[in-house]
């Protein structure tokens, strides 16, 4: 017998605000006149910080297990040593 | 979260298997498959930030060439879609059959749209002479957007099948595996979009 | 989109097949179809790459003489059966490509990966054989396409099977247009038929695996698998990227590589090196885990230190990723990086010695039978510890400054290829032959196949250790021109012989291999008296593996147990009495 009623859905309308304010935010920050390297961090800041709202809650990675969530981010550090490495050729 | 479906539903682990994953096959192999999408863009836009560093002569001010309201709508849309596809990910949950049809109608055409919209965009920068051989800037701008673009749109035609079946009733509370995993890849290439249009157009 | 459940363990039925012949064959999504027809494939382009060498070397022996029967060969390749500097170029590129991409790659991969898991791990089938069905499919256009850029305007891709840019992203250096295209092209639809398929693997390791089944008690082949296929899943989409990149500086203008307008050719070089390394141990493990097998059922003993064999596959998975550049040391890249490159690269070196005293213990006191598959494994050993040891040499900077470009370097990669990778097939299609095709193969051809091979490869391969530390360039296309390589012409000739002999020899092996899919002796179930799961099925195995589901009950690798009459305890057989001997083996 199927469960009808479940354990209630995580608040998938919050999310949905909660990103088109930060997206409202980034948009404004691109076009204040501070200095190029603190936009660009804070615009990685907001990047992020949407990007990890969309995993945790659209993709249910918050509530999944800690094993499929440790296989989600496995790539990461390997982007990173790649991007990392290849960017010491320009800046070092 | 875990909403409980029946014993013996496709959706739990085999009983006759050692114990791997915890999940049911068809999202075990989505993530995976999505882990070697993160490689991919992770070698175009990884190549984007090198090729910056290198070279940041080559790139205009945000908004000098590229149209950033436009684009900021277009994010807005595919951020919607997400919101529609979770929505319809969790009627597919409670059964909710018309609801499940509505939100994924919703998805494919916010997706369709934002695929137009690309290819509108697409059509003006190309008419203003901004093409891929426009030095670094139009070759790392067309890459990214072009195969995000193409992902969207192998999304938006899985997601058609999916709503089809959805239309033949072939989603229960028991098993609406299609529906979970093709909405995965949909918010993944949302979260890759956000990336994308944070370091392609704003910055 | 059904899961795969293994049948129900009380329901015994008897496993029916009514599929049509193009279900069961052509369009099959049985694993073992599947596999045997990467094996096909892989086999003819093994011989297509081993082909192309022959003219390769005929030119290297005999610089501008022309080529015997040379003259079927059209005018822009050889004019009068002299092979022209462009196509001496296009060879070096295919050979390698052909050789990396679709006989090696896929021979271990495709055929092993697709063939071994599901039986060995007590599963009926892939977790997904739609997908492992499509994943072959995928792999034939991009084969056909590669083979296409032969007849095309401009001749085949000539940048080396490196591709490095900006010679492969201009044609106005090499000549080849369309050739270097169709090269990215079908490197890229590859890259999609592997991904796909170590979708496949990994998700079919982690779910499928019978009850009993632990990590633990995999077998190395299964193990050395899986750790691949999560190196194919994450290397291949960089190749890709790249490839794209490369594809549309040729195409669309673009200017990612070129450098007249910013482009960076050191980045082409090191996003293929980040795939390239996870590459070539993709090329490796999977020989690695099958000699394992191999040589623990030759030597009747357990595989010595299977735990260290374990974390030694997964520290050699791990450590391959940063290691990339040192292919790279000649390039101008930044030393501070080299210098890391190079500590991390001398590092890998301890997992892989592991893995060789391993093999060595467990050969050591064991009861051996050297049957054709123990022989290949046991030169499989050998020659990797060759291999393994002219890369040390390499791993240090200020050495290879000296040697990159070198035959050094040829002699290297053909050491670990070669004589690692494909001797580790030869034992791997020797030993699993029987399984999956119900026949023996012949073991006296086999025998003399491999006594041949081993002394006609050494042969070939080892004065090119020689000609490295001589100065010998990799690529060129007459090193008569050169005075200080004249001296080294007699060498050179001797390798062609050589290579010729070696390349006439596999006709053994074919032979064996065709005729004793039909003449051979009819195999048992276990030929080998092997402890794995997929012994316990007929040979060939029926579609869906098993009527019901295996239990799994012991480690790998149970030879001369004492438990058990038999000096083999297979994994799926329950004992009567547990064993409650103070003492008795530990960690089940």
């Amino acid at each position: 017998m199927a469960q009808a009623a479940h354990a209630k859905h995580p608040n998938y309308v919050g999310v949905f605000i909660g990103l088109a304010v930060l997206t409202g935010v980034e948009l404004m920050v691109a076009f204040l006149p501070w200095s190029k390297t603190t936009i660009i961090l804070l615009l990685i800041l907001l990047a992020v910080w949407k990007a990890l709202m969309v995993a945790l809650y659209f993709m249910h990675l918050r509530f999944e297990s800690n094993r499929l969530r440790i296989l989600a981010v496995a790539p990461l550090p390997l982007a990173a040593i790649m991007v990392v490495a290849v960017l010491t050729e320009y800046v070092w | 979260m875990t909403h409980a479906v029946t014993e013996g539903s496709v959706m739990l682990p085999a009983a006759e298997a050692e114990q791997g994953a915890g999940v049911y096959n068809e999202k075990l192999g989505m993530w995976i498959f999505l882990l070697s999408e993160v490689m991919f863009f992770t070698a175009l836009i990884g190549s984007y930030i090198i090729l910056r560093f290198s070279n940041p002569a080559a790139w205009p001010a945000p908004g000098a060439v590229l149209n950033i309201p436009v684009t900021a709508v277009n994010t807005f849309l595919l951020i919607c879609s997400s919101v529609t596809m979770v929505k319809a990910f969790a009627n597919a949950q409670d059964g909710d059959q018309r609801m499940l049809r509505i939100w994924l109608v919703l998805t494919v055409l916010i997706g369709a749209s934002f695929v137009g919209i690309q290819a509108f965009e697409y059509n003006q920068l190309i008419g203003h002479g901004f093409l891929p051989s426009s030095g670094l800037y139009g070759s790392t701008f067309y890459t990214m957007t072009g195969f995000h673009g193409f992902h969207v749109t192998m999304g938006v035609l899985c997601m058609i099948y999916v709503t089809a079946k959805a239309f033949r009733g072939r989603y229960t509370p028991d098993d609406y595996r299609g529906v979970e995993v093709i909405g995965l890849y949909w918010h993944f290439v949302d979260l890759v979009w956000i990336i994308l249009f944070t370091i392609v157009y704003l910055i | 989109m059904a899961t795969i459940a293994p049948p129900v363990e009380h329901a015994g039925h008897p496993l029916v097949d009514d599929r049509s012949f193009i279900r069961k064959y052509i369009f099959s999504t049985d694993h073992k179809i599947i596999g045997i027809q990467f094996l096909l494939m892989s086999l003819l382009f093994l011989l297509v790459g081993g082909a192309l060498a022959m003219v390769m070397r005929w030119q290297l022996g005999y610089p501008g003489r022309p080529l015997p029967g040379g003259g079927v060969l059209p005018e822009t390749m050889a004019p009068g059966g002299v092979v022209l500097p462009e196509f001496y170029n296009s060879l070096v590129t295919m050979h390698g490509t052909f050789m990396v991409f679709f006989a090696i790659m896929p021979l271990l991969v495709g055929v092993f990966g697709n063939y071994l898991i599901p039986l060995k791990i007590g599963a009926p089938d892939m977790a997904f054989p739609r997908l492992n069905m499509a994943s072959f499919w995928t792999a034939v256009p991009a084969g056909i396409l590669m083979v296409a850029g032969f007849f095309v305007e401009g001749g085949h891709a000539s940048a080396g099977w490196t591709g490095y840019a900006p010679l492969s992203a201009d044609p106005e250096y090499t000549g080849v247009s369309a050739g270097q295209q169709l090269w990215c092209l079908s490197l890229i639809i590859l890259g999609l038929s592997s991904i796909l398929g170590a979708v496949n693997y990994i998700s079919t390791v982690i779910n499928l695996r019978a009850p009993g089944m632990t990590w633990f008690r995999l077998p190395l082949s299964i193990w050395s698998l899986f750790i691949t296929a999560i190196l194919v899943l994450l290397a291949m989409p960089i190749l890709s990227g790249a490839l794209i990149m490369l594809l549309f500086d040729q195409t669309l203008g673009t200017h990612f590589f070129l450098p007249a307008e910013g482009g960076q050719p050191i980045l082409w070089q090191h996003l293929f090196w980040f795939f390239g390394h996870p590459e070539v141990y993709i090329l490796i493990l999977p020989a690695m885990g099958m000699a394992s097998d191999v040589i623990a059922n030759g030597s009747r003993k357990p595989i010595f230190g299977y735990h260290s064999m374990v974390f030694a596959i997964m520290s050699i998975g791990f450590l391959g990723w940063i290691v990339w550049g040192h292919h790279m040391f000649q390039s101008g890249m930044n030393p501070t990086l080299a210098t890391s490159f190079m500590i991390s690269t001398m590092l890998i070196a301890v997992p892989s010695a592991i893995k060789v005293f391993n093999w060595l213990g467990t050969m050591w006191g064991g009861s051996i039978r050297l049957h054709v598959p123990m022989l290949h494994a046991t030169a499989f050993v050998a020659m990797f510890v060759i291999g393994g040891l002219s890369g040390v040499f390499m791993a240090s900077t200020p050495v290879d400054i000296y040697i990159h470009d070198t035959y050094f370097i040829v002699a290297h990669l053909h050491y670990v290829l070669f004589g690692g990778s494909l001797f580790a097939i030869f034992a791997a299609i020797t030993f699993w032959y029987p399984k999956m095709f119900g026949r023996m193969m012949s073991e006296r051809l086999g025998k003399i196949h491999f006594g041949l091979t081993f002394i006609f490869y050494n042969m070939v391969f080892f004065p090119m250790h020689q000609l490295g530390l001589h100065g010998h360039m990799r690529r060129i296309y007459d090193p008569s021109i050169y005075d200080f390589l004249k001296p080294l012409g007699g060498l050179n000739r001797f390798i062609t012989i050589s290579a010729f002999l070696l390349f006439a020899t596999q006709i053994l092996f074919m032979i064996n291999f065709i005729g004793s899919w039909f003449r051979g002796r009819k195999a048992s179930n276990n030929p080998w008296d092997d402890t794995g799961l997929e012994w316990t099925t007929p040979s060939p195995p029926p579609h869906g593996n098993w009527p019901v589901t295996p239990r799994v009950y012991h480690r790998p690798y149970e030879f001369s147990s004492p438990l058990v009459e038999e000096d083999f305890l297979p994994q799926d057989r329950e004992l009567d009495t547990p064993p409650a001997r103070a003492g008795s083996a530990p960690g089940h």
